[in-house]
């Protein structure tokens, strides 16, 4: 994962990989996690049915972030990374929505400490904001499912890469 | 400036009183519309992209781009900021408890959270603003009268505000030239994004109704919200 071992970013493509690091992460993470749990499993653990078919929606969403940013790798001639194989080391629903609720935090930070890093492409700055903005959605949504504040703060916290290393590597295994 | 401040707050009001009314009206068909004035719908960020590049480019001057310069990008953004503030200080207080949400929180206390960060947003920007050379808006005379008159229309109106917002944000993001300004501006509006997510939940809406958020400009905001603008 050495795209995420950098504290700055040579070009546009390089700071979108580190996008489509994360997005990667987070779709595997819900595509495998809501297949191996049905809603019958969350609800026993006493959610509320919609919580299943939202959780289903964020994957949804994660998907279309992994496909939006591999096309714009690819239309702007660079190559997109893979997705990687991931240990997130949840053992039921409970483990699984703390686990959740980590990756999307760490993911608003994480687009808002790249930002930045895209201020002279506005196109991209632009759409980099607009998928910020939902896992910031996201995030609330999964800290009140794990009976945390969904706004903890004024101001979000922001992550530079490394610092999202720190959080996100332990679930990469290779 | 205080004038066109003063029209956009306006603008952004009556969007969310329409907003709230067309809920009321649509109940959960509305729901797939989005959480806000989600009139532009972006299928795919390749498409928003375009959309997006057209924007500086085409008039080819200066004098088309909406903001002149960094303090009046944070101006327009501490002109809603003001809009919100003002909104929970004098809402809240109106409105009386507004009971438990599906966390088991108490909406009233949540609320009254979002209110102080809009509180800390309307200083912080107002802070930046002066410290930049600049003149910071000052808060202007809102119409609340009908969002204050029950608890459906405060939440509805409140997440109309939210909502707003973030495209507000997202749409003029890219007019930031200073990159410590671009991310301190995310940090706000990552923050309205939480409050829209949680505001659409209880007001019984996706709270994450799309793959990407909408950008707005000012002038769409003006243009959309034009017909319910009285003077």
């Amino acid at each position: 994962m050495t795209v995420l071992a950098q504290t700055t970013f040579d070009a546009p493509v390089d700071v979108l990989n580190y996008a489509l690091t994360l997005e990667h992460l987070e779709f595997a993470f819900y595509r495998d996690g809501l297949d191996e749990f049905a809603a019958e499993d969350f609800e026993a653990a006493g959610f509320d049915p919609a919580v299943f078919e939202y959780l289903g929606l964020i994957r949804d969403h994660e998907r279309d972030h992994v496909e939006t940013l591999q096309a714009v790798i690819g239309d702007l001639g660079g190559e997109a990374v893979e997705e990687a194989e991931y240990d997130f080391g949840y053992a039921d629903v409970a483990g699984f929505l703390g686990v959740a609720q980590a990756l999307e935090n760490t993911g608003v930070s994480a687009y808002q400490g790249a930002a930045q890093f895209l201020i002279e492409e506005d196109a991209l700055l632009t759409a980099a904001l607009t998928i910020h903005g939902v896992e910031a959605r996201h995030a609330a949504y999964l800290n009140g499912l794990n009976g945390a504040t969904p706004f903890p703060d004024a101001v979000n916290p922001t992550l530079t890469p490394d610092e999202v290393l720190a959080i996100a590597g332990p679930f990469i295994v290779s | 400036m205080r004038n066109s401040n003063d029209r956009l707050a306006n603008a952004f009001l009556a969007n969310a009183r329409r907003n709230a009314t067309r809920r009321g009206l649509l109940g959960g068909g509305a729901k797939l519309a989005g959480g806000g004035l989600l009139v532009l719908s972006l299928g795919s960020l390749p498409r928003a992209a375009r959309a997006q590049e057209a924007t500086p480019t085409a008039g080819a001057t200066a004098g088309d781009a909406p903001f002149a310069d960094d303090v009046e990008v944070l101006n327009y953004a501490l002109t809603l900021e003001l809009l919100e503030n003002a909104f929970y200080r004098d809402g809240l207080p109106a409105v009386g408890d507004l009971g438990t949400d599906g966390f088991g929180f108490s909406v009233s206390e949540q609320l009254a959270a979002i209110g102080a960060h809009e509180a800390a947003h309307v200083q912080t920007l107002t802070d930046v603003v002066a410290s930049l050379g600049g003149t910071p808006v000052a808060e202007g005379a809102y119409d609340f009268e009908d969002a204050f008159a029950s608890a459906e229309a405060f939440l509805a109106t409140a997440a109309a505000l939210e909502n707003t917002g973030v495209s507000a944000y997202d749409g003029a993001g890219q007019y930031l030239s200073d990159p410590g300004l671009l991310t301190a501006a995310g940090s706000i509006v990552a923050v309205e994004a939480r409050h829209a997510s949680y505001l659409n939940l209880i007001t019984d809406e996706v709270p994450f109704p799309a793959s990407f958020e909408t950008p707005l400009t000012p002038d769409e905001v003006l243009e959309i919200a034009g017909p319910f603008i009285a003077s």
